[in-house]
């Protein structure tokens, strides 16, 4: 009984101090979360815009000359898949990757992988998928004239004929509670036309103009429109790994509590059981007498 | 005159979301206006002063440097990489940005990277205090 009593004794120590991780994690992740809300505030409206203005002209486009508007020839497919730097994130981190399983799995050709965070990395590492760059391992400190350097890369990369799409892989913040996986096609611009709408077939497109040229223009504006939904797509989901986390944590911290209180009574029965013996044994010592 | 509905947005937020009777603008190939009932249009942005004309005859002057101008259906949406109204424009900093990248730029044995990333910079720090007037 009092071998029992320590071992329900120790477990609860062993509880508690897991208890006071879990909840300093929490502490930290929604302290963090205030400041990755506001910059995915702020940074939403843009995000939006510029989206929405490139799936305009991409359904209004007619000109074909510059290689980032025409429908690709080359196969396979470069996902930006934007992850978390660490674990301990509920789903999260699982989430993203089975997105992106599912959007892969019925693209035809190679697929590459832009790594953004670590936990990206390593599970491009274990897939053995290749990797375009490892340069931006962390997610956490990366600033817009880090995605200026990413969209570069991809648009020379892309220009090369390495594939012929672009997609993005993220996580978009919807609120504190929840937070959705999504996948999307960036590159090239004929993949965001919205051409299942028979409505828009039938349409007669406004032609638009470019000023010098469709090809100057669309050199121009690519990389800025990929650095800008990049940056965009990484304050969301810098966001949502935070709030994923102070979900884990809080519901883990709450579990520990759980625990502690069944372990508590468990110990306190056994210590009642072991008095009620002590005092049999008394009883029945002294009736011997 | 007519307005058009106009929106400037940067990675720092949606900075004018209202109508405006017409906007200047410095694009790559040099300055432009657009007024109401502009065809569809598109245009990557240079650098430069930007000015844009409110309803009531009020002129705001904004540093604006990058990014993409479009006219879509009769709505214009700037999408800038910085776009700085007069006011905000931190003066002392581009006076020190411009003297940092002069600097560095009169050092010499750059690379085309770095040589690149200073002009950039001093090109920068010259719009903004051009534009600032001060």
């Amino acid at each position: 009984m009092a071998s029992d009593m320590k071992a329900v004794k120790l477990r609860i120590k062993s509880v508690q101090s897991t208890m006071q991780i879990t909840k300093a994690m929490e502490l930290v992740a929604s302290s963090k979360l205030r400041r990755a809300k506001t910059r995915a505030e702020t940074a939403r409206p843009y995000f939006e815009e510029l989206h929405q203005t490139l799936r305009d002209i991409a359904n209004g486009n007619t000109d074909f000359s510059s290689p980032y508007v025409r429908p690709s020839s080359a196969d396979g497919t470069c996902y930006v898949v934007i992850g978390g730097d660490r674990g301990l994130a509920g789903g999260y981190n699982a989430n993203l990757f089975r997105k992106l399983e599912a959007d892969s799995a019925g693209e035809p050709g190679e697929i590459t992988v832009l790594p953004i965070g670590k936990k990206v990395v390593e599970y491009a590492a274990r897939r053995r998928i290749p990797m375009l760059s490892e340069q931006f391992a962390e997610v956490a400190p990366i600033k817009i004239s880090d995605c200026f350097t990413i969209a570069k890369l991809l648009c020379a990369n892309f220009r090369e004929g390495k594939y012929g799409h672009v997609k993005l892989c993220y996580t978009t913040f919807i609120s504190m509670m929840s937070q959705r996986a999504d996948t999307f096609p960036i590159l090239p611009l004929n993949d965001l036309e919205e051409s299942e709408d028979p409505e828009h077939l039938k349409k007669i497109r406004n032609l638009i103009l470019y000023e010098p040229d469709a090809s100057q223009v669309f050199d121009a504006i690519v990389p800025e429109y990929l650095a800008g939904l990049i940056y965009g797509a990484v304050c969301e989901s810098v966001a949502s790994e935070l709030a994923a986390r102070r979900m884990a944590m809080d519901s883990a911290t709450k579990n520990a509590q759980e625990m502690i209180d069944k372990l508590q009574l468990n110990y306190n029965r056994a210590r009642q059981a072991s008095i009620t013996q002590e005092i049999t044994e008394i009883v029945a010592g002294a009736e011997g007498v | 005159m007519k307005t058009f509905p106009l929106k400037i947005g940067t990675p720092d937020g949606l900075l004018f979301d209202g109508e405006a009777e017409r906007i200047i603008c410095r694009a790559i190939t040099g300055d432009l206006a657009i007024l109401a009932g502009h065809v569809n249009f598109c245009t990557a942005l240079g650098m430069g002063k930007a000015e844009v004309v409110l309803p009531d005859g009020q002129r705001r002057t904004a540093a604006c440097i990058g990014g993409m101008l479009s006219v879509m259906d009769g709505t214009c949406r700037v999408l800038a990489t910085t776009w700085e109204w007069q006011d905000d424009i931190d003066i002392d900093r581009a006076r020190e940005a411009k003297s940092r990248a002069e600097e560095i730029l009169a050092k010499g044995g750059l690379t085309d990277q770095e040589y690149a990333a200073a002009e950039a910079k001093l090109r920068r720090s010259l719009v903004r205090i051009g534009v600032s007037g001060r």
